[in-house]
């Protein structure tokens, strides 16, 4: 069930796109995305800027501090993000999936499906009166489960925009928030709808996940709640993470031994990604930074096949790293087996010493899980796929092209990534992008 | 007289923030911003968990029309990440962006004090005392307004700058590639077969070619070298010279551009005579000697010296991942301590190459960490090791050691890491020094810009996330391995952010600048020429004769704002206190001061 929107129409959640043709659009608020959008924006092009998330900020804005500078994520992404909101050039979109990337007369079409936040955005006030009020607890999304939020919430502290989210998946329709509300914002009735819009071109900045469910039976051991994510990690170590501080998630306890798996969901062919994740090492080391001092008597351990300190500074880092006492210890873990108390056990041959197989008992273990394509089927919305699942790039002369006429590709969409390497692609896809649009325009007029 | 604008009562508006906790974890943010409220002046102070977040700056906006701020203060980060974003936010409010100041309690507060959190509570306490005081003197400044060159010179003709190049001529803005080499293409034509696509480097620079010659907005100078740089944003003059025949020099000429991006690219490392046997014997060679010499031989049977050749060995980090005390520093003294990115998959596409070319020639690998992060890379490392490659491991404060034999052959010894730290020695017919990237010889161009090199020598950005492609200097930006080791791919990609930087800049007939330059006052220069020795931006102050009332000529000093870089060494030196910079005047020093002193005595007070 869905209506249609046509442009103009000013919409019950308040984000009205003035008009159904921008030069581009780019797919994906992300920091890829962000820039992608600023960078056109700041050209004189007009760009819609469309999320399936209810915030833009991407991955980024949810770390806690970022290699190899150490800056705060958020003081890097908050400032990206409110420069693009208040851009006079682009237009935001959130809740907003693409379904299909088409081609129409020699322009590209753009199918979005507007999904329900049964909140009217124009009402809303972002002041949380409806999340106080909400009886349902659900799992933080923001928080990678670590915390709890309410069935009606504001994203997060920082979300753009700050605007309330009912999660129909949970929410029992009591009716508190409603009355909650101080301007009558909340829609129980609201419905998806689509909306389709015409562009120039299209910039797929659609973003990696992490293949944290697996089948790598090795590393799931029976009581698995203190193996976590490299994600969870970052929102630990957050000044403003769940606990304000680091605990371990299944008693709370303060870790005293901290294990990294490195290559946990990479480099493993058994598991489908046999290629390298290119960002595990430098933020298992940075976290592994941020761990000494926030648990100075902690043990961290790194295991590792080899330390791809690659990129400007990042070498110096893991030097540095090393001089601060984190232990390397090369090898890939071969199990993570069950401990007492809750503490895990890592079976691992010290392929530097003697070849000795070790148990060892770590606290907590995060595993550094592979980065896939967020986009699980490009083929399916109209975009093209590279071997790896990744979206593709054929041609090594113009990275930034991903294979079909006007489309562009930026940051962890095709391929993994580190958050420079990101930005500089998500300029190099705005480059290429206006260079197309004007080509475009000055054919047009010869013509 | 009426009273001027500027005298009005101020109403300060004071946001402390709390930095998601970065700041308050230290600092009792809620004690800074009620001490704060009781100074003369201060109208609101308030904290807040993020003020760069959009609701930190909507509340500046809403509370300057609601309560009518005058001034604003906000104490978070260094003004370097945020300064910007709240003087926008001031403007949007409705007044001059120029009426704010910035006041630093993270780096130099909570982050400095960690273990100290009433000295850091009380320095916030006294920072933003002083920036409230400063803040009352501020003046509505506007920014400059320069007229805009609107086309770019690219310094360097390799793969980055043919594809800057290219982008910013396909938006519509005129670019200039100034090379000293008579043909385009930098060094990727020596490359041989690129991974990860397998396709030659001089099939890619020569595509790249053709595309630049078919490109009539822009214009080739090669070889030719630059002598001469002066300018600023939007108004760049740039002097260069024709190269003649052996690069004799020629003739000279000028262009005007309104941005410059640096591509200068990079050179292969070369080993000192005797580095891992470089030079003792020509079975030692470098990386891209190899490529030449391999790649000119015929597939089936290679042979050196007359002599077949049997085994070839492939030495990482020749260059690069350099130690302190173990590897001998370069000709200034530094050790190499970067990664050089590529050499990894490099060695590891040639030895795929060498055991498909010539399948008779075992290839050993002697690395410290197989670095094949990038996409595709991976393959070249499963491929190698299917196709037999033999790899060792060595630790890098125990670099291997390079002999030859009685027979003439190469001897390496190292311990090898993979089976246990076991002494191993192997000798080859053929050693390559997989030698890393080095920036290429720039100092010329970085003392002409005025350019920031890092610890590596590369040239700096002014910040990896924020400006990853922009130089310290305004309107010029990096492209390429002039910035750090990269790929060919990685190349043009930072080859076209640069482009995006600089359409974006000079996409317009204008370009402005921030205010902070130098004004005089004229009744009270004396035309001492003082400013002028001190200068070190060439032509921004100069001496202008001027005739006085009674038609005699006296000397002035007088600023081009568009040179001027607020630096302040001609305030510092001005005898007369005639100068003065706009937005950081001397009364406001001493205002800030007066407020330094007089919260230390509230402190003290209390």
């Amino acid at each position: 069930m869905s209506t249609e929107i046509t442009a103009g129409e000013e919409t019950e959640r308040g984000e009205a796109v003035e008009r159904d043709r921008y030069d581009a659009v780019v797919i994906g608020a992300g920091i890829s995305g962000i820039q992608s959008a600023l960078d056109l924006g700041d050209q004189g092009y007009s760009v819609l800027l469309v999320e399936r998330e209810p915030s833009i900020g991407g991955r980024m804005i949810s770390l806690s501090k970022v290699f190899p500078t150490l800056d705060c994520a958020s003081c890097i992404t908050t400032p990206k993000m409110s420069a693009v909101a208040r851009h006079p050039k682009v237009t935001i979109l959130v809740n907003t999936e693409v379904e299909r990337v088409a081609d129409k007369d020699g322009e590209k079409e753009i199918e979005l499906l507007r999904k329900p936040t049964y909140v009217d955005n124009r009402a809303c006030i972002g002041c949380r009166l409806c999340e106080y009020a909400c009886p349902v607890e659900v799992p933080d999304r923001f928080e990678q489960g670590l915390a709890l939020t309410r069935a009606i919430a504001v994203p997060f502290t920082n979300a753009i925009p700050q605007k309330a989210v009912l999660d129909a998946e949970h929410c029992i329709f009591c009716g508190a928030c409603a009355r909650a509300c101080p301007t009558d914002a909340i829609r129980y009735e609201q419905e998806p709808r689509r909306q389709t819009i015409r562009a120039g071109i299209v910039v797929a900045a659609t973003g990696f996940k992490l293949n944290v469910g697996i089948n790598k039976p090795q590393y799931q051991p029976k009581n698995p709640r203190n193996v976590i994510s490299p994600l969870q990690m970052e929102r630990l170590l957050a000044p403003h993470g769940p606990y304000g501080r680091v605990l371990r998630p299944s008693d709370g306890k303060i870790p005293e031994s901290v294990a990294y798996v490195l290559c946990a969901g990479s480099r493993d062919k058994s598991i489908g990604v046999p290629y390298c994740s290119r960002v595990c090492c430098m933020y298992s080391i940075k976290q592994a930074m941020l761990l000494s001092g926030a648990l100075p008597i902690a043990d961290i351990t790194i295991y590792y096949m080899d330390i791809r300190a690659f990129g400007k500074g990042f070498e110096e880092f893991y030097q540095n790293a090393k001089a601060m006492g984190i232990q390397f210890v090369r090898g890939k873990v071969a199990r993570v087996n069950d401990g007492p108390n809750g503490d895990l056990i890592l079976r691992v041959e010290m392929t530097e010493e003697d070849g000795r197989v070790e148990e060892r008992q770590h606290d907590l273990v995060v595993l550094a899980y592979g980065i896939i394509p967020e986009l699980e089927s490009p083929e399916q919305v109209g975009l093209r796929a590279g071997s790896d699942g990744f979206l593709a790039r054929p041609d090594s002369t113009r990275p930034a092209f991903a294979g079909i006429e006007g489309v562009f590709t930026a940051g962890c969409a095709a391929g993994p990534k580190d958050i420079v390497d990101s930005i500089i692609e998500a300029g190099a896809a705005a480059s290429a992008g206006s260079a197309y649009l004007s080509q475009c325009a000055s054919k047009t007029t010869k013509s | 007289m009426e009273p001027e604008k500027d005298e009005e009562a101020p109403k300060i508006g004071v946001y402390v923030c709390r930095c998601g906790g970065n700041i308050s974890d230290v600092v009792d943010v809620e004690r800074v911003a009620k001490t704060i409220a009781e100074m003369e002046g201060v109208a609101i102070s308030k904290v807040h968990t993020f003020m760069c977040s959009d609701p930190g700056q909507s509340m500046i906006v809403e509370d300057i029309k609601k309560e009518s701020l005058n001034r604003v203060v906000v104490a978070s980060c260094s003004p370097f990440l945020h300064e910007l974003t709240f003087r926008n936010a001031v403007q949007r409010g409705g007044l001059n962006p120029y009426l704010y100041d910035h006041v630093n309690i993270r780096e130099q507060g909570s982050w400095a004090h960690k273990s100290d959190p009433e000295g850091a509570t009380a320095k916030a306490i006294r920072l933003i005392a002083a920036g409230v005081e400063k803040v009352k003197h501020a003046e509505p400044l506007e920014r400059i307004r320069l007229s805009n060159h609107q086309r770019a010179l690219v310094l360097g003709g390799g793969a980055a700058g043919m594809k800057a190049a290219l982008e910013l001529a396909r938006r519509g803005i005129p670019a200039v590639i100034i090379d000293k080499n008579a043909e385009l293409g930098g060094h990727i034509k020596e490359w041989g077969k690129l991974f990860p696509t397998d396709e030659d480097g001089q099939t890619l620079a020569a595509r790249l070619r053709s595309e630049v010659e078919a490109e009539k907005d822009i214009e080739v100078i090669a070889p030719a070298k630059v002598t001469k740089i002066s300018g600023f944003v939007g108004n760049y003059d740039v002097a260069f010279e024709r190269l003649g025949e052996g690069g004799k020099p020629g003739e000279e000429a000028k262009l005007t551009v309104g941005a410059i991006i640096v591509a200068t690219g990079f050179e292969p490392y070369r080993p000192a005579e005797g580095e891992f046997g470089y030079r003792k014997t020509p079975r030692v060679m470098t990386m891209p000697e190899f490529i030449a010499w391999a790649g000119s031989q015929p597939n089936g049977r290679l042979t050196l010296d007359g002599r077949e050749v049997r085994r070839v060995g492939f030495l990482h980090c020749v260059g690069s991942r350099q130690i302190e005390g173990v590897h001998k520093p370069q000709p200034d003294g530094r050790v190499n301590t970067y990664c050089s990115r590529v050499c990894c998959s490099t060695v590891l596409n040639q030895a795929v190459q060498v055991r498909k070319r010539f399948p008779s020639v075992s290839v050993l690998d002697f690395h410290q960490d197989i670095r094949s992060y990038g996409r595709g890379h991976e393959d070249y490392y499963i491929e190698a090791s299917n196709r037999g490659v033999a790899f060792f491991r060595y630790h890098g404060d125990e670099p291997p050691e390079v002999a030859t034999d009685a027979e003439g052959l190469v001897r390496l010894r190292m311990k090898d890491y993979l089976t246990w730290g076991e002494e191993i020695e192997a000798s080859m017919d053929v050693l390559v020094l997989a030698v890393g990237m080095t920036p290429s010889p720039i100092g010329d161009l970085i003392d002409m810009l005025k350019l920031a090199t890092g610890h590596d020598r590369f040239l700096q950005e002014v910040h990896p996330k924020l400006r990853p492609v922009e130089s310290s200097v305004n309107g010029v930006f990096l492209a390429g391995t002039a910035q750090a080791p990269m790929t060919l791919e990685e190349a043009l990609c930072s080859a076209g952010a640069a482009a995006a930087k600089a359409a974006a800049l000079l996409g317009s007939e204008y370009v402005e600048v921030d205010p902070f330059v130098a004004r005089v006052d004229e009744a009270k220069c004396t035309g001492c020429e003082r400013c002028v020795e001190e200068c070190a931006y060439s032509g921004a102050i100069v001496m202008v004769e001027k005739e006085t009332e009674g038609g005699g000529k006296v000397k002035k000093a007088e600023v081009n704002a568009g040179l001027c870089a607020g630096c302040g060494a001609c305030v510092a030196v001005c005898p007369t206190r005639a100068i003065d910079l706009r937005g950081w005047s001397l009364k406001e020093f001493d205002s800030m001061v007066d407020g330094l002193v007089s919260a230390a005595e509230r402190l003290a007070a209390k």
